[in-house]
């Protein structure tokens, strides 16, 4: 009869330790981020390569980290033919500045154009350990405004929307052209 | 998973042990109170020797003491179950819990109430051969359970795995789901001891699995009333600590095996 109780105890309070074991696992698909991809204005089907592009989020100190290995000044610098950059969950709209050649010592040569992406959101349950994750639909009327900060001319040449619904970060979801 | 189950498997063990060492200790006592007086006397005598054993029968009804206090220490939880069980044989009992919670869930990321009633229903094997007129009982039983509530979403935060823009803040705008339901099966196993009179103190845990879930539109049930704690898979465990009353109704004459084999031979 009691050694009945003691197991009938240590049995529950081993239940009990096994409460709080539930981590969000990283491979989750969660809050996604804005994937663009480059091409090459001549011949649209290519893919092209920036050169040293910083993208800065407006009134952020900081760029965003493309390069997570890098030094103070090249962790914010890709030369890849896309990007992925977070939009902002609790506003309708996100405004980056992408500097081309940012990075020049001759300042002359860095080009700054800035995007302003119109979107609506959805927080979408997940899982107890995630909690809710955000989507995006770019807006039909108005995806984003594009203007040239400074006078240093345009470098993006077109941007097209290739899908407005920004739910998984497998797919391009807007083309640059330059 | 594998740790429960061996758990519950080491839980079976020892019940098995010593059921069967209470089991041979009274058959030993009865031969040897036996034997002696077949050799001398007539079997007629024998079965005058072995005194009237009487079982009672009748209801038992009690409360949860565990759900019952946990209102007073944890500002998250009010609820209350009441138990109740009734003698249908010798071994075999019908039992019954039926019982209200009100659990609020503070999970990393979300904070969600949950309200509703759940009634139990099955019934207890005891597995405990008793001494004279002992009355304890260690249980293994299966119950069926059925839950109606309702879910509220109280705050969620928003899970982005890139921090650029900041912390983001909590939400609150989240919604009340109701009329859910959600039912389950459970393996029960616990004792319950008379501690004097007709009052019996126990307590027991129950193994369930969730068999149907109506989980509300754009949430999940993270918490269901009876069930308790929902997990990935479809499993379950509970823990109660009873007090209750035996409310006598009728006795019945207990048969001893040994004393009927004897008989027909005269």
């Amino acid at each position: 009869m009691k050694k009945t109780l003691y197991f009938l105890l240590v049995f529950t309070f081993g239940l009990s330790s096994c409460e709080k074991d539930d981590i969000c696992d990283a491979n989750t698909a969660t809050t996604p981020r804005l994937i663009i991809s480059f091409y090459d204005i001549k011949t649209p089907s290519v893919k092209q390569n920036v050169t040293r592009l910083k993208v800065v989020g407006k009134d952020q100190p900081e760029g965003i980290i493309f390069n997570e290995g890098g030094t103070d000044v090249t962790k914010y610098l890709t030369s890849g033919d896309s990007i992925a950059i977070p939009l902002k969950t609790n506003e309708d709209s996100t405004t980056f500045s992408f500097i081309l050649n940012s990075d020049n010592p001759n300042p002359q040569l860095a080009n700054t154009d800035e995007i302003t992406f119109n979107y609506s959101r959805q927080n979408v349950y997940v899982s107890r350990a995630c909690g809710f994750k955000t989507i995006y639909k770019l807006n039909t009327q108005i995806p984003f405004v594009k203007t040239d900060s400074g006078t240093d001319g345009i470098w993006m040449q077109d941007v097209r929307v290739n899908n407005p619904n920004i739910e998984f970060e497998n797919e391009t979801h807007v083309k640059i052209y330059f | 998973m594998s740790k429960y189950i061996f758990s519950i498997c080491l839980l079976f063990t020892v019940f098995l042990i010593q059921a069967q060492e209470i089991a041979t200790d009274t058959v030993k006592k009865e031969i040897r109170k036996t034997k002696p007086k077949t050799t001398v006397q007539t079997a007629e005598t024998i079965t005058d020797s072995v005194p009237v054993k009487k079982d009672r029968y009748g209801l038992r009804v009690g409360v949860d003491l565990y759900k019952l206090t946990r209102g007073f220490y944890d500002k998250d939880y009010k609820g209350i179950e009441f138990v109740g069980d009734f003698r249908l044989t010798k071994k075999y009992y019908i039992a019954a819990e039926l019982g209200i919670e009100d659990k609020t869930t503070d999970d990393d990321r979300l904070n969600s109430t949950a309200t509703g009633t759940y009634i139990k229903g099955g019934f207890d094997y005891n597995m405990y051969n008793n001494w004279l007129d002992m009355e304890n009982l260690i249980t293994v039983g299966l119950r069926g359970g059925f839950s109606t509530f309702s879910q509220e979403l109280n705050s969620y935060k928003i899970y982005n795995p890139d921090q650029y823009w900041g912390e983001i803040p909590v939400n609150t705008d989240g919604a009340k789901y109701t009329g859910l339901t959600a039912a389950w099966a459970e393996v029960a196993v616990g004792m319950k001891a008379k501690v004097f009179n007709n009052v019996f103190v126990g307590f027991g845990v129950q193994l369930k699995l969730l068999l149907a879930n109506k989980d509300p539109d754009g949430f999940e049930n993270l918490y269901i009333p009876g069930f308790n704690r929902t997990y990935d898979g479809s499993f379950g465990v509970g823990f109660n600590y009873t007090v209750s009353y035996f409310i006598p109704l009728y006795k019945k004459q207990v048969i001893i095996p040994e004393a009927e084999k004897k008989a027909p031979k005269k």
